[in-house]
């Protein structure tokens, strides 16, 4: 497979000065606090500001101050942290693979922490997300784990065969999966909930746990930047350069895993956000990885409230689960995206 | 290699024609199969009641019912029954003891008196469902008659094969309770027990509508549920499921529905319009607890400072199942109990 | 396609080699023998792994016709076969067991063969028909006709061919500018796909419980009551197929080698990929109706069936026998290793799957 790294840039964007880069961060570092308020103001019911106001500093017994602080705040930072994860890690496994095609579900992430979702739903009897959410984080660790050893050769590890293996893995722990899941009704049921992807009815205290990891896998994120982008230029090249072709890619792919692994125990599968921001990103800055990551954080959470907000207007008063929202969002943009531009690449 | 001389439009245009002339072979085949069997499978959908008539004749040991699939010629006392899809637990009820069953859910076993759950249990297990039905181990037991009750297109498939095997009684999975109910017990020739359960739920009805005569006229209600599928904080003002008998057969006062939808999906978010209702009824278990899948809603801020929940006129009513006279019944002592502890002040 | 060096150094001499003999074949056929040396080679393993995995099919169907949950002893099967038996013994083997294996064999075959054309096609290891959103858009369909107009057996055949040829076309017009290009096929068909897929999640959660597991019973591929019907009508249309399908596989493998290349060979290329694009989803939405699309086998038969043969593109023949035998040892595999029958489709993804990632194991093994 050669879907090497599709030049899918703008000409111009390999020259945009650094402050061009730097407005365009606050642009949308301000388009993220927009979201972020207007995820508190829309709902079934669209909130005043003042209400939500104090809703959030002055909170009395109303319905509608309920509605705000136990609902809307925290699907709306969990929206935030793992729209957050998705991006980052998105922009890793492309960056990794030099493939604009991968989603941090190539490497088997989803697969990995949906067949230990099933198994411990199924035959375990888990019920709780605080419980299966650990299941899930564990299960697309080891899985990344294994597809790393399957695509691992004497000269490194290849991204295409990793890819490969990701495909073949998924498949086995997706029909074993849904195998269970065809005898055992009751997880079937479960999981089809599960396996739509939502950051609605997550309490905090699912979160917590997991932002340690998160911070720990960004700054590896961060760290390994220079080496990504060295290794862009060629392997070979990056060798001239002292660059450890096996270190950075095993550091970069804890720090994928992790991000990828705690955002799909948190919220279930979400596609898409993961594959579309850090394309977008590479589109407006160019290819150096720290500014793909720096702007990957900022879009990857607005495109995440933004179809999680439309998720909520469109079958008024009811809802869409966002992980549903977000290929309705981002398909349509990739395929004008792909029309307009001159692709080459395969 | 040689055949790359070809004219390579011929080859398109062969390759289109040889396309074209597949799909309309496929569409003649297919419509030449669907003149004869077809016109049995259909009335299900048409919601036309089928009643069950057993008319003896009597030399052959024979009777005739009729199901969705049309008259079928049943033996007149049959010995071997396989109740396949979601025939298996009415029949049980009626008193019938099935020789085979397809899987039914763990959490709906568990709803059933142990007699019945154990023969369940004692009928050999043909399928995870009625469409995955192992028909080879179905035609070594050997049964005298077949009852289905499972989705329409899986039916039509394996049809022919069940009623090679022994007459087969089908019915589609919107068919009424009641008119199930008939249907099973003239093909198992169980309608003496019928009768005694007709009688007992119609006289468990009267008590219900003349002891709260003044409650069911001045009283409105709404009826919640959730289920494991249910979007995450989200519940369902339901109209189906055991509600069917308190609106159709008590006459409880609910809120107006449209037709066909399974209810409306609201989120946690509206529970606080939930006070417009005098009473509220939710889903327990036979505990008395709330269910699992709903449990979520009973523990919100929101929840716990609704008028109806303060007032103690939010009640948990247990239903174990809505297509059996049995199941019904233990509904409706659950419900008994639950308007009793309504405050005589009402 | 080329996943690693090895296979790049195969076909770069490839390259360099085939414009010289097609120059030679240009003028007296007769030469066809002489260039055939160098095909022999490959051909010659070719020959032997199809062999081999004909002897498996046998085996395989053997063992599938005389081993089931109702007990036939063999030599009630043969006197079945032969018939010498009336009734339920002779339903079960010539009306149930036998149409089961035949669409294995058909459809499975006819499967590897649309994921050979794919992958050759798009010059990508993990194409199959699903990449112009051919299986998102089948479901789609069958799901609304299951869920939505809770329909007969023929109207969801219908919905399921009508939903993925939509989509397929939709997919082929959205990625249409000046010519298809490999590339951008492949994006407009995941973004489709992601759409659809996530459609398809949200009506099996607005389903009953029945409903959806009908749905997803179908969704993974069942061949649970196929009957002599299913199978002449789908085996007659797909061997109409494989014969464009023959036809298109040399200007096919020209493409292997980059349009601009094939172009320079008089390969017309936009009508050729087309004509592929074609029998490739023809032959895939014949199988979905029969029994509903059965995974994997698209994609890992001709990556498989290139590994044991040892050939350096795809080759339709190898990937029809391997899809052949995976789709019946699965079905198999499918009716006996659960306590009940399982859909083959799940055990096809399971298998294939698992035996391509072994492959893969051992390829990189081999290279430590």
């Amino acid at each position: 497979m050669t879907l090497q790294t599709a030049d899918l840039g703008v000409p111009g964007a390999f020259t945009a000065p650094g402050t061009r880069r730097s407005i365009g961060l606050f642009v949308a570092l301000a388009a993220l606090v927009a979201l972020l308020m207007l995820s508190l103001i829309i709902g079934s019911k669209m909130m005043p500001p003042a209400v939500v106001w104090d809703a959030l500093f002055h909170p009395s017994g109303d319905f509608d101050h309920f509605a705000i602080r136990d609902f809307r705040l925290p699907r709306t930072i969990v929206g935030l942290v793992v729209g957050m994860a998705l991006g980052v890690s998105g922009a890793l496994i492309q960056a990794l693979t030099r493939n604009p095609l991968a989603g941090p579900g190539i490497l088997g992430v989803n697969a990995g922490a949906s067949f230990a979702v099933t198994v411990a739903i199924g035959l375990l009897g888990v019920r709780d997300v605080r419980g299966y959410m650990w299941f899930a984080f564990a299960g697309a660790l080891v899985v990344t784990i294994m597809v790393l050893l399957l695509g691992s050769t004497r000269r490194g590890q290849s991204p295409v065969v990793m890819v490969l293996a990701g495909v073949c893995v998924g498949a086995v722990l997706g029909g074993a999966g849904s195998a269970l899941q065809l005898i055992n009704p009751d997880a079937f049921d479960q999981m089809r909930s599960w396996g739509a992807g939502s950051i609605l009815g997550r309490p905090l205290d699912v979160v917590w746990p997991i932002l340690p990891f998160f911070a720990g896998a960004l700054v590896l994120a961060f760290a390994v930047s220079g080496p990504l982008n060295a290794m862009a230029l060629g392997d070979e090249l990056a060798v001239a350069q002292g660059v450890s072709l096996v270190r950075t890619r095993i550091l970069a792919i804890i720090a994928l895993t992790l991000l990828a692994g705690g955002a799909t125990a948190i919220a279930g599968p979400i596609g898409f956000v993961g594959l579309m921001v850090p394309h977008v990103a590479r589109w407006i800055v160019g290819p150096d990885q720290r500014w793909i990551f720096a702007y990957s954080m900022l879009l990857a959470p607005s495109l995440l409230l933004a179809s999680d907000i439309l998720g909520r207007i469109v079958m008024h008063p009811s809802e869409i689960p966002v992980g549903i929202v977000t290929a309705f969002v981002g398909a349509p943009v990739l395929i004008l995206l792909v029309r307009r531009r001159k692709v080459s690449g395969l | 290699m040689t055949v790359t001389n070809l004219n390579p439009r011929l080859i398109s245009t062969l390759a289109l024609a040889a396309a074209l002339l597949g799909a309309a072979l496929m569409l003649a085949a297919c419509s030449d199969g669907d003149d004869t069997p077809t016109a049995t499978g259909t009335p299900a959908v048409t919601g036309t009641s089928t009643t069950a008539s057993p008319s003896p004749t009597a030399e052959s040991g024979t009777r005739q019912v009729e199901a969705d699939n049309g008259t079928i010629e049943v033996p007149a006392n049959p010995q071997r029954v396989a109740a396949i899809g979601n025939a298996s637990l009415p029949f049980i009820d009626l008193g019938g003891e099935p020789v085979g069953v397809t899987e039914m859910r763990a959490s709906t076993l568990a709803l059933l008196p142990e007699e019945q759950k154990g023969t369940f249990e004692a009928a050999m297990n043909l399928g995870p469902s009625g469409g995955e039905v192992d028909l080879e181990k179905l035609a070594s037991l050997e049964p005298d008659l077949i009852l289905a009750q499972l989705p329409t297109s899986d039916f039509e498939l394996i049809k022919e094969q069940l009623e090679s095997i022994a007459p087969t009684v089908f019915f589609g999975l919107g068919t009424e309770w009641k008119t199930l109910a008939d249907g099973l017990a003239a093909a198992g020739n169980l309608t003496d027990g019928l009768s005694e359960q007709k009688a007992e739920f119609e006289a468990h009805v009267a008590t219900i509508q003349e002891t709260y005569r003044e409650i069911i006229d001045d009283t409105t209600f709404v009826m919640l549920d959730r289920y494991a599928s249910s979007d995450p904080a989200t519940f369902v003002i339901t109209h189906i499921g055991c509600i069917e008998i308190a609106q159709d057969d008590i006459g409880l006062n609910l809120p107006e529905h449209a037709e066909g939808n399974n209810g409306e999906v609201q989120s946690f978010e509206q529970i606080g319009e939930l006070s417009r209702y005098d009473v509220i009824l939710y889903p327990v278990n036979a505990q008395g607890q709330a269910t699992e899948p709903f449990a979520p809603v009973v523990e919100t801020n929101a929840w716990q400072a609704l008028p109806a929940v303060t007032s103690g006129h939010a009640l948990g009513v247990f239903c174990p199942g809505n297509n059996s006279y049995g199941s019904v019944l233990r509904y409706l002592d659950s419900l008994d109990q639950a308007l009793a502890t309504l405050p005589s002040d009402e | 396609m080329t996943t690693r060096g090895v296979s790049t150094s195969t076909r770069s001499s490839r390259a360099t080699r085939s414009p010289e003999v097609r120059r030679v074949d240009f003028g007296r056929r007769v030469v066809v023998v002489r260039r055939g040396w160098v095909a022999m080679r490959f051909e010659w393993r070719s020959v032997i792994v199809c062999t081999a995995v004909a002897v498996a099919v046998v085996v395989m169907s053997v063992l599938a016709l005389t081993t089931g949950s109702y007990q036939i002893s063999v030599s009630q099967v043969v006197s079945a076969l032969t018939g010498g038996e009336t009734g339920l013994v002779h339903d079960i083997v010539v009306e149930w067991r036998l149409p089961r294996i035949a669409a294995a064999l058909v459809f499975g075959s006819a499967l590897g063969v649309s994921g050979a054309i794919f992958q050759s096609m798009l010059r990508n290891p993990l194409a199959d028909p699903g990449i112009i959103g051919f299986s998102q858009g089948s479901y789609t369909g069958a799901l609304i006709v299951i869920l939505v107009v809770n329909g007969s057996y023929l109207q969801l055949v219908g919905g399921a061919v009508l939903g993925g040829m939509a989509t397929a076309v939709l997919v082929y017009v959205l990625a249409y500018r000046r010519g298809v290009q490999g590339f951008r096929l492949i994006i407009v068909g995941i973004g489709v796909s992601a759409m659809l897929g996530s459609l398809n999640t949200w009506l099996m959660l607005k389903a009953s419980l029945e409903q959806a597991m009908a749905a997803a019973a179908w969704g993974a591929g069942s061949l649970n009551g196929v009957s002599w019907d299913q199978v002449a009508i789908g085996g007659t249309v797909i061997g109409a197929l494989l014969l464009p399908a023959g036809i298109l596989s040399g200007p096919m493998r020209q493409m292997e080698l980059g349009d601009d290349a094939a172009a320079s060979l008089g390969v017309r290329v936009a009508a050729t990929r087309l004509a592929l694009v074609v029998v490739g989803v023809a032959l895939t939405a014949t199988v979905t109706a029969a029994s509903g699309p059965i995974a994997f086998i698209s994609l890992v038969a001709p990556q498989i069936a290139r590994r044991l043969a040892r050939t350096a593109g795809i080759t339709l023949v190898p990937a029809a026998f391997v899809g052949a035998l995976l789709c019946l040892t699965a079905d198999y595999i499918a009716q006996h290793i659960a306590p009940t029958p399982l859909p083959v489709g799940i055990v096809t993804v399971v298998l294939g799957g698992g035996y391509l990632g072994w492959l893969l194991f051992t390829e990189a093994r081999r290279r430590l």
